[in-house]
């Protein structure tokens, strides 16, 4: 090999890998710090087996949905794992009660009888049916009808004596479909109604919602704030929806969801609406409330007209309107009540909180770990091979820092993540690859011994050594792929640490190592003393370098 | 020349398989205890794989395991777990699964007598389906991956040499079992990944060394026996294995040093460790079971017989499996002649080959 052409080429491969890893850092890409190194939290959901992947897809966006509207998180990481797992990772949240929130309820989703409607946007009707002031508000009549009110019906004001008295033992009626009959509403039963204890007085909406009782909840699109009944369906009783244009009693031009359910929950339904339809078109009571994680998404009438019989499950849509962007909120709707509660209940399966500091301490001791070791092995390596142990050292700096380029690179572009078990593979990579350049030197070595010259032992050594280095990294890298495929969660981020290292050696040996040591040869380092490479692989050092030529 | 000196060169002469019966007798009585164990210590299985609650705090104020045992029985959980990680700077207290609120106790419990912040503290809880799913995956990721391999392997080499390999794994992987049963030591997610690596780390080695045996092969043909090439073999690859377990163990030492000492670094210290005995293991039977196996495999192999016997009566019966000091001079000669077109008279005197592999140079 030519002398020149030898050191160029070395010389591109590790420009090449510097300009790289110098272009990163430039850029400001660093690798993209697993949970584990960051602190943060972590939290692993299992659905029943046999769950729908779409039902998994679908619960992934919500659950994402949702972290964004928590704020706050940078890149959330949510994804299905496996058959019937999904694993959310929020990075920087070390607070459980708020991590556990956002992801923690999967979509309770009910439908509720009205009882009351707030008369302005932001305001409960809790103050009035209490007989309070709402605060911040010095609107000595709580309620000026008609105004305020941007929905489709009119709302009747709180009648005042249910004003006057601290309890409203009259508003709310028992509505029991438990049963699915059509009698199901009994105007003797009262409910015990949730007292003012419950409530937020600043903001007059429940606390802390159960569907088992009544509720003041916030409509996030209105501002409207609901005193709803009890849960008279769940999301269990549905079993799809969909969003359609041009039926329902608007006629064609407009949006309707169309919403379909399980046996039991039709009659319930059928049950609910009969008991609902008994109630003045203008009641607010005639209206049932669709509450998911304790917000309403959208009040519906029951249609004049429809008897206390009940709707038919089979024939009820609920119409949005003909609007364009009644698309967008048909649509909506009907993704709520296929997905907000998700036929399948998820169970947490493994909950992990890294605090800040020990992910800190994890990163710092992988670090120490890493250097640590690859200064040994080059000190190890430039002790045994002498001048050859210099290339060794030169390329595990041309290996480390295509390594770490990588992980920025993909970091930034892939959301390849490096964790803690990744941190130890790359540690261990260093074994690998330094094995790389034993396996090469010992072949040198070799050469020389069965009577080759230095040079021609360098040269015809490398063909040799590359085979044995491709054999075992095959070996390596099948088991890197193959892990990355099979395996979950810590043992991945491993695969892609020790995949990536296992090429990246390969690279090293053909484009560096080889030029590098052919260039050496060739040099002082090649033959001048018990340094060089004559010297390391045990000739006499030449008296003559001429002699090395023979 | 010294004894370090001649391994430096690649020209001791150690018999290693006529030696074999010293080896297999170390190799099997490891294994033997490490079934032993497995079977009546069993394995210390962490709670990832039996589901239950770990919380992890730094211990700024030194607490002892006995203050904390005291403060964790007075809210009820006198059966949890308690040790100090990293040296002493850190906290780790394992129980069963427990509820929210019972979590939240023990979370503000161990904050208290630590005297951290309660945000700083790690918890993780593992319901019971976690560790067999994660047992499930590294089991299949396991058989495929043996599968795949022993194809490899046999194309690669062939199928005996595919066998040895996996037998040699066995034993690596046995080994390594066995001391986190003898010891106690608890196994975790880490451990596993581990012992996914030493199986990986294991193949490559021999991988390495089975290479060295199969080139061996093609330049001495069978003009020797196969005991006496393997032996070459092994004794030129020596240095190659010492070395390679050598800066394969420094960086893994560093690790075990590192995660024995700094906090945070538990999961390093874990694996290390598994890592260590591992590619030791890899290494030691590479060298001393692999090879003297796959040597006497062979041996019954027709070829290889018609060799040994043509070896007899060149040699005499009683050196014909010793590999012999002018073994490697012998290479030497051939070595040369290697890269060349062979001449007429090596082929035309030497028998035929019986290794198909010798047609394709």
């Amino acid at each position: 090999m030519n002398k020149r052409r030898a050191l160029v080429s070395a010389l591109v491969t590790m420009a090449v890998a510097w300009g790289l890893l110098g272009a990163t850092l430039a850029a400001g890409a660093t690798p993209r710090l697993g949970l584990d190194l960051q602190g943060g939290f972590a939290v692993r959901l299992v659905a029943p087996e046999g769950t729908d992947t779409d039902v998994l897809d679908k619960a992934v966006e919500i659950m994402r949905q949702r972290i964004e509207a928590l704020g706050g998180v940078q890149e959330p990481e949510i994804a299905v794992a496996g058959d019937n797992a999904v694993e959310v990772q929020l990075p920087g949240v070390t607070d459980r009660d708020r991590a556990l929130a956002a992801i923690g309820s999967t979509g309770d989703l009910s439908f509720r009888q009205v009882i009351q409607i707030g008369p302005l946007p932001g305001v409960s009707p809790v103050y009035a049916e209490f007989g309070l002031d709402p605060p911040g508000l010095d609107l000595d009549p709580i309620v000026s009808e008609g105004e305020g009110e941007d929905t489709t019906t009119t709302t009747t004001t709180a009648p005042p004596d249910e004003a006057l008295v601290p309890t409203t033992p009259a508003l709310t009626v028992a509505i029991d479909c438990s049963g699915g009959s059509p009698a199901g509403i009994d105007t003797a039963a009262v409910l015990p109604v949730e007292t003012f204890d419950t409530v937020d007085p600043d903001t007059g909406l429940t606390l802390i919602d159960d569907p088992a009782a009544d509720a003041w909840l916030l409509e996030p699109d209105s501002g409207l704030i609901y005193h709803v009944g009890p849960a008279l369906l769940t999301g269990a009783d549905l079993s799809g929806a969909s969003a359609e244009f041009g039926g329902g009693s608007v006629g064609a031009g407009g949006w309707v969801v169309d919403p379909s359910f399980t046996g039991d929950g039709g009659e319930k339904f059928r049950c609910a609406t009969g008991a609902l339809a008994s109630f003045n078109i203008a009641d607010p009571r005639r209206r049932f409330a669709i509450v998911l994680d304790g917000e309403v998404v959208s009040a519906p009438v029951v249609a004049e007209g429809v008897g206390t019989e009940g709707l038919s499950p089979s024939a009820v849509t609920i119409t949005i309107g003909g609007g364009d962007d009644q698309q967008g909120e048909a649509e909506d709707l009907a993704t709520v009540l296929r997905y907000g509660a998700l036929p399948a209940t998820f169970e947490t399966d493994r909950v992990e909180a890294v605090s800040a500091s020990l992910g800190d301490d994890s990163l710092r001791a992988g670090l120490i770990a890493g250097v640590g070791g690859l200064i040994l092995v080059g000190l190890a390596l430039l002790l045994y091979y002498r001048a050859l142990g210099l290339i060794a050292i030169a390329g595990l700096s041309v290996f480390g820092s295509l390594l770490l380029f990588l992980f920025s690179f993909l970091g930034e572009t892939q959301g390849v993540t490096l964790t803690l078990a990744g941190v130890a593979g790359i540690v261990v990579s260093i074994g690998i690859t330094s094995d790389s350049y034993i396996v090469y030197f010992e072949r040198i070595k070799e050469e020389v011994r069965n009577g080759r010259s230095v040079r021609a032992a360098v040269d015809n050594g490398f063909r040799r050594a590359f085979r044995t280095i491709l054999t075992a990294d095959a070996v390596s890298l099948f088991g890197a792929i193959l892990l990355f495929l099979l395996a979950v969660g810590a043992v991945k981020g491993f695969a892609v640490a020790l995949g990536l290292a296992t090429v990246i050696d390969v690279i090293v040996a053909a484009l560096f190592t080889r030029f590098a040591t052919a260039y050496l040869v060739r040099t002082r380092l090649g033959d001048g003393g018990r340094f060089s490479i004559r010297g390391a692989v045990g000739m006499e050092p030449a008296t003559d370098p001429a002699g090395a030529e023979a | 020349m010294s004894i370090f000196a001649r391994m430096y060169q690649g020209t001791t002469t150690f018999d290693f398989v006529g030696n074999r019966n010293k080896f297999f007798r170390v190799s099997g009585a490891m294994m033997l205890i490490a079934i032993l164990s497995l079977v009546f210590l069993r394995l210390d299985l962490g709670v990832d794989f039996v589901g239950g609650t770990v919380v992890e705090a730094a211990n700024p104020n030194g607490v002892s395991v006995d203050t904390l045992r005291s403060d964790l029985s007075g809210i009820g959980e006198a059966g949890a777990r308690v040790q100090l990680t990293g040296g002493g700077d850190g906290i780790r207290v394992q129980t069963t699964e427990l509820s929210e609120a019972a979590l939240q106790r023990l979370v503000d419990t161990v904050a208290a007598t630590a005297g951290v912040p309660a945000a700083e503290i790690s918890s993780q809880e593992v319901g019971p389906t976690f560790g067999a799913q994660v047992a499930e995956s590294a089991a299949r990721a396991l058989v495929i991956f043996l599968i795949v391999v022993t194809i490899f392997i046999s194309i690669r080499f062939e199928w005996r040499m595919a066998l040895t390999a996996l037998a040699a794994l066995v034993h690596d992987l046995l080994i390594t079992a066995g001391l986190y049963s003898v010891t106690g030591l608890e196994v975790t997610p880490a451990t596993v990944i581990a012992i996914l690596t030493i199986l990986g780390y294991s193949l490559y080695d021999t991988v390495v060394v089975f290479d060295k045996i199969e080139e061996q092969v093609d330049i001495l043909g069978d003009r020797q026996t196969i005991t006496g090439i393997v032996n070459l073999s092994m004794n030129q690859v020596l240095m190659r294995s010492v070395n390679t377990s050598l800066t394969s163990l420094l960086p893994v030492g560093s690790l075990l040093f590192v995660g024995s000492f700094l906090l945070g670094a538990a999961t390093l210290r874990e694996f290390a460790l598994a890592l260590f005995v591992g590619i030791s293991a890899g290494t030691y039977s590479s060298i001393f079971f692999a090879s003297p196996l796959l040597a006497i495999w062979k041996e019954q192999e027709e070829d290889w017989q018609r060799a040994r016997r043509r070896a007899e009566r060149r040699r005499g019966p009683a050196d014909a499996g010793e590999p012999v000091a002018d073994v490697p001079l012998q290479v030497a000669a051939t070595a040369v002649a290697e890269d060349e077109p062979r001449p007429a008279t090596v082929t035309g005197a030497t028998p035929r080959p019986p290794k198909r592999r010798r047609r394709r140079r």
